[in-house]
């Protein structure tokens, strides 16, 4: 049995808490998301632009399952997502980049680093102390096996079976992706309280060093050059504290463009919807 | 939920064995019916029956997607799930629900949802996998 059932049960110190999580968990996915759906018609084959897509949609579906919790708590989409200042959210950086021109070995490196991650995440929130937390968890694991195995076929090919092309842009991806894929674990606000409330029942330490265990060999089983990482330059900016780079603050308009254009006061709502 | 969901479980390549939905665990509460439901219950249930998958000619309920129904004074309150988390339908189905469960004559519906336990096509009732092969689905 969870400690907190529901909202009522949350003083406001655990309110801040949780909602830092859930923000953190649900920015990660809705902006990868939007990096992802760049490919759209680009995709190097009809079935990787498919299968890209698909894991896009999924990556959606799960950012909402978090907004929707955040919406329990009292907030509307559009404080959540089309009007909240880009500088508030709190995703890491490794999802925000630009996508190198045309470089789908970033877009698969990127997605098997960030959905490593993921999975370990959602493991340390299988026994979360926030009730609906645990009841969203095991839908997200079951979805995201694929997303990993999609991208590992992906890796194999480009730089374990690949020609030199394709394994330098991998080698290349991983320098310039590493650093900012460090800060999905770079501690967030609330960090604390998040641990001690139970919300989330490991530390961002042990998550990294589970994460580095699985991704360093792997990647050096294709024969790739792993930045080490405890040497490598941390970025400057890390995303959780709503500090971005440039990349970030130019996607965020693009994406929020249409709905600033419509000068829509709430986002659409069905006909018959509240009815 | 779109058709590619059931591919699995008719073709049984290694490449598709992820998306090979059959092979979810039965559930023991599941799926949940309404059967012994009566009085406005009951009613809700009738109206739940009546709809349909944006997608498929098969009705949610025998699809396995509603985990609970109850009325307290007057208020319908209806527990249910979608077969994945990033379901476009999602607002168009819980509207479709709260309107039914409405014209059942209650004077105020709630539908919420939940994910665990996660749905599979292992909570499709017999009905409705007779629906889905109709359709032409290899369930």
């Amino acid at each position: 049995m969870s400690q907190f059932s529901g909202p009522s049960d949350l003083g406001d110190e655990e309110r801040d808490a949780l909602e830092a999580l859930l923000f953190r968990m649900a920015d990660d996915e809705y902006v990868a998301a939007e990096r992802y759906i760049e490919w759209q018609i680009y995709a190097p084959t009809l079935e990787s632009d498919l299968a890209l897509a698909n894991v896009a949609q999924d990556e959606y579906g799960h950012a909402r399952l978090w907004y929707d919790l955040l919406q329990d708590l009292g907030y509307e989409e559009e404080e959540l997502i089309w009007e909240r200042p880009p500088e508030e959210w709190t995703h890491a950086t490794l999802v925000e980049l630009e996508t190198e021109s045309g470089d789908w070995a970033d877009t698969m490196l990127r997605t098997y680093l960030y959905d490593t991650a993921e999975q370990l995440r959602m493991e340390a929130i299988v026994d979360s102390s926030y009730a609906p937390v645990c009841d969203r968890v095991g839908k997200v694991l079951a979805e995201e096996s694929y997303h990993r195995e999609h991208a590992q076929n992906w890796l194999d090919r480009l730089a374990d079976e690949g020609d030199e092309e394709s394994f330098a842009r991998v080698q290349a991806a991983l320098d310039r992706l590493f650093p900012h894929a460090l800060t999905l674990f770079a501690p967030g606000p609330h960090e604390e309280d998040i641990l001690e409330f139970g919300f989330r029942t490991e530390t961002l330490s042990d998550l990294r060093t589970e994460w580095l265990e699985i991704v360093v060999p792997y990647l050096e089983s294709l024969g790739l050059d792993v930045p080490e990482p405890d040497e490598v330059e941390p970025v400057r900016t890390t995303g959780r504290n709503g500090d971005h780079t440039d990349d970030w603050f130019d996607l965020y308009e693009d994406f929020t463009a249409t709905y600033r254009q419509l000068d829509f006061d709430k986002p659409t709502t069905l006909r018959g919807e509240g009815a | 939920m779109s058709a590619d969901e059931f591919e699995g479980s008719e073709f049984e390549s290694e490449a598709c064995a992820y998306t090979d939905y059959s092979s979810g665990e039965a559930h023991e509460q599941y799926p949940k019916t309404g059967e012994s439901a009566t009085g406005v219950e009951r009613k809700v249930w009738d109206a739940l029956y009546e709809v349909e998958d944006p997608e498929m000619p098969v009705s949610i309920v025998d699809l396995g997607l509603i985990y609970d129904v109850r009325v307290v004074d007057d208020v319908a309150h209806v527990e249910m799930t979608l077969t994945y988390t990033g379901c476009p339908a999602r607002d168009m189905i819980l509207n479709d629900v709260r309107c039914a469960a409405l014209a059942a004559g209650v004077a105020d519906a709630e539908v919420t949802l939940r994910y665990s336990p996660p749905w599979n096509v292992e909570m499709v009732t017999e009905d409705g996998k007779r629906d889905l092969r109709e359709f032409g689905l290899s369930v």
